[in-house]
């Protein structure tokens, strides 16, 4: 399905990814781990498209297509997500205007009919029960006002609508208390624990990977990916931390 | 009548320093064009049809509106506006069904002065509406009464030349006047505004959403007068600019000696869609009472280029994502508009501002 080889990027010429390679087949979960400044959150952005994450070397494919040719909302449109690190908030832009608008652009993108106000309406309420977000904060602005916890909720009930083919979940762990940890965990296995869909789950801790067991866990150090094994990797990374593994 | 531009005040006086004089006399000697459509929204009540200046009376339904001879104020554009203009006079309690005024201008330079009096517990809502090219300027007093309600909304959708407004008003005891405008057409505009709090316990409420693009200029120069205790005034303007673009936003509040628990607020912001655009911000507070709250908050600022990333990242095209942001900024500035039918037409006005310029 994703198909990274040997990708440079670089944030205001300062190397980041330094020719990392990662295959991720449908029906796989992909566990990415590593060091703080190893290139985490830049790999995700630049798989999102982020402006100003620039790619000087190698190559993405996305079922085939060049993903890095796509804008940002078209790599949407194919069926990539994105879930934030850090949610941002967007005073006087309700969630639900939000997300309606995410969606139906997604669909026209795709050249799918829009949903109605009133299926749409359906669509959101069954996604924040599943994922304990309160109604009432589909009303309100988006993220803001938001714990850590409902901002990460907020990102998961917004998966659930979009509905995506590959999910890239940038630390959606963090900010978690252990019960969120919990929801949050299901929602993924959820949404998109399925043979057609994959995931790649960027994180710092083996704790959501109790949840969701992943396939592969690969260590990413100083922009490379340096080490690749099973769901017993994270335990051993968690056991004698990334020093000794990742060099 | 084009000679007399050049009697206007100079853009060294404080008051008119971000004033586009020429914008003026270029809209003065825009060529005729065809009359545009007249653009009534779908309300009951008065509808005035203005064509250059001049009453259009099989197109128009005057209700209660009279037309008299006004003089204008001493006011550098206000004093043009003298002659034949409409007024609407309201006895004590009366209400009336909405009164709308568009006015057409095809070219050249139109003046037209307009009073608004409503007595003790009166009210109106008033919806104003400019098209066309050409430059039209107008002059506006308001008295208003003991408990009397105005709420009037004016858009200023002219594809060229400019619009000048100049308001003069008197707020009596408990009355309250809310004014709302949106610029969101291509013209040049000019808003001043001097409102008095005259009675005590007075509300007003004045302003607005200005958008510009290209060498476009619009502008207020507002002063809330609060002469008597316990009123309170609110100022929300908003304004948008892209291209080469200028906002200029003057907003004073003077507070009198005795004026009392006086609540001013205002809050004057500014977005600007390109880099060579320009937002001027001008809060002004005089206050010589000393039991007052006044409020004021000025800030000049571009699109969150996160919220576009994260927008983008969602599937939303970054065009569309941008006019859900600008017009979120804005959203503050027409809700205070009371009438759904009226609010609805502003906000698809803006709209398809955005639209085109982005």
């Amino acid at each position: 399905m994703l198909k990274i080889e040997d990708l440079h990027a670089e944030i205001d010429g300062k190397p980041i990814l330094k020719g990392l390679t990662l295959s991720v087949n449908a029906g796989e979960v992909h566990a990415i781990m590593g060091p703080n400044g190893a290139g985490k959150s830049t790999l995700g952005y630049v798989l999102g498209g982020r402006p100003g994450y620039e790619v000087t070397e190698g190559s993405v494919t996305f079922d085939g297509q060049d993903l890095l040719e796509l804008e940002p909302h078209e790599r949407a449109a194919a069926g990539v997500f994105l879930g934030f690190q850090y949610p941002v908030e967007i005073p006087g832009v309700s969630n639900v205007q939000f997300l309606r608008e995410s969606l139906n652009a997604q669909r026209a993108g795709r050249g799918e009919k829009p949903l109605s106000g009133a299926e749409f309406l359906k669509l959101a309420r069954s996604q924040a029960d599943a994922l304990g977000l309160d109604q009432e904060m589909l009303k309100r602005p988006v993220n803001v006002g938001f714990s850590g916890g409902e901002k990460k909720r907020n990102e998961m009930v917004q998966m659930g609508i979009i509905d995506p083919k590959f999910a890239i979940l940038d630390e959606t762990d963090s900010g978690l208390d252990i019960d969120a940890l919990r929801i949050v965990g299901d929602g993924i296995n959820r949404i998109m624990r399925q043979p057609t869909k994959a995931v790649l789950l960027i994180t710092h801790y083996q704790r959501l990977l109790d949840y969701v067991k992943p396939d592969f866990v690969h260590v990413l150090a100083d922009g490379r990916i340096t080490r690749s094994g099973g769901a017993e990797l994270a335990h051993q990374l968690e056991r004698e931390g990334y020093a000794e593994i990742a060099a | 009548m084009s000679d007399a531009v050049l009697d206007l005040p100079s853009t060294r006086e404080e008051a008119w320093r971000w004033a586009d004089l020429g914008g003026l006399a270029a809209a003065a000697a825009l060529a005729p064009i065809a009359a545009p459509e007249a653009d009534f929204l779908d309300l009951p009540g008065a509808k005035l049809l203005f064509l250059d200046g001049k009453l259009d009376e099989a197109r128009s339904d005057l209700h209660r509106v009279t037309l008299i001879e006004l003089g204008g104020d001493e006011h550098a554009l206000g004093r043009r506006a003298t002659g034949t203009g409409w007024s609407l006079r309201l006895d004590a309690q009366a209400v009336t069904h909405p009164v709308q005024i568009v006015h057409v201008a095809t070219g050249r330079e139109n003046h037209l002065p307009s009073e608004i009096v409503l007595a003790d517990d009166a009210a109106a809502e008033i919806v104003e509406t400019f098209v066309g090219a050409g430059w039209q300027n107008r002059f506006t007093r308001t008295q208003l009464g003991k408990g009397a309600r105005l709420m009037r909304s004016v858009r200023l959708l002219q594809p060229a030349g400019f619009v000048s407004l100049r308001e003069a008003a008197q707020v009596g005891e408990a009355a309250s006047l809310i004014t709302v405008f949106l610029g969101a057409g291509g013209q040049g505009s000019r808003i001043d505004a001097q409102l008095t709090m005259a009675g005590e316990g007075a509300f007003v409420e004045y302003g607005g959403a200005l958008l510009t693009s290209a060498e476009q200029k619009q502008e207020c120069a507002v002063r809330v007068n609060h002469a008597q205790p316990n009123g309170a005034s609110r100022q929300v303007w908003r304004a948008v600019a892209a291209d080469r673009s200028a906002v200029s936003l003057a907003a004073a509040v003077e507070v009198a000696r005795h004026a009392q628990k006086t609540d001013g607020e205002q809050s004057l912001r500014g977005l600007l869609l390109d880099r060579t655009a320009t937002v001027n911000l001008k809060p002004e507070l005089e206050i010589f009472a000393d039991d007052v709250k006044c409020a004021h908050g000025a800030t000049v600022g571009e699109l969150d280029q996160r919220a576009l990333f994260y927008m983008q990242s969602r599937g939303i095209p970054r065009t569309r994502a941008q006019a859900i942001l600008t017009r979120a900024f804005v959203a503050d500035a027409l809700e205070r508009i009371g009438d759904e039918t009226v609010r609805k037409g502003f906000e698809a006005d803006a709209d398809a501002w955005l639209d085109a310029a982005l």
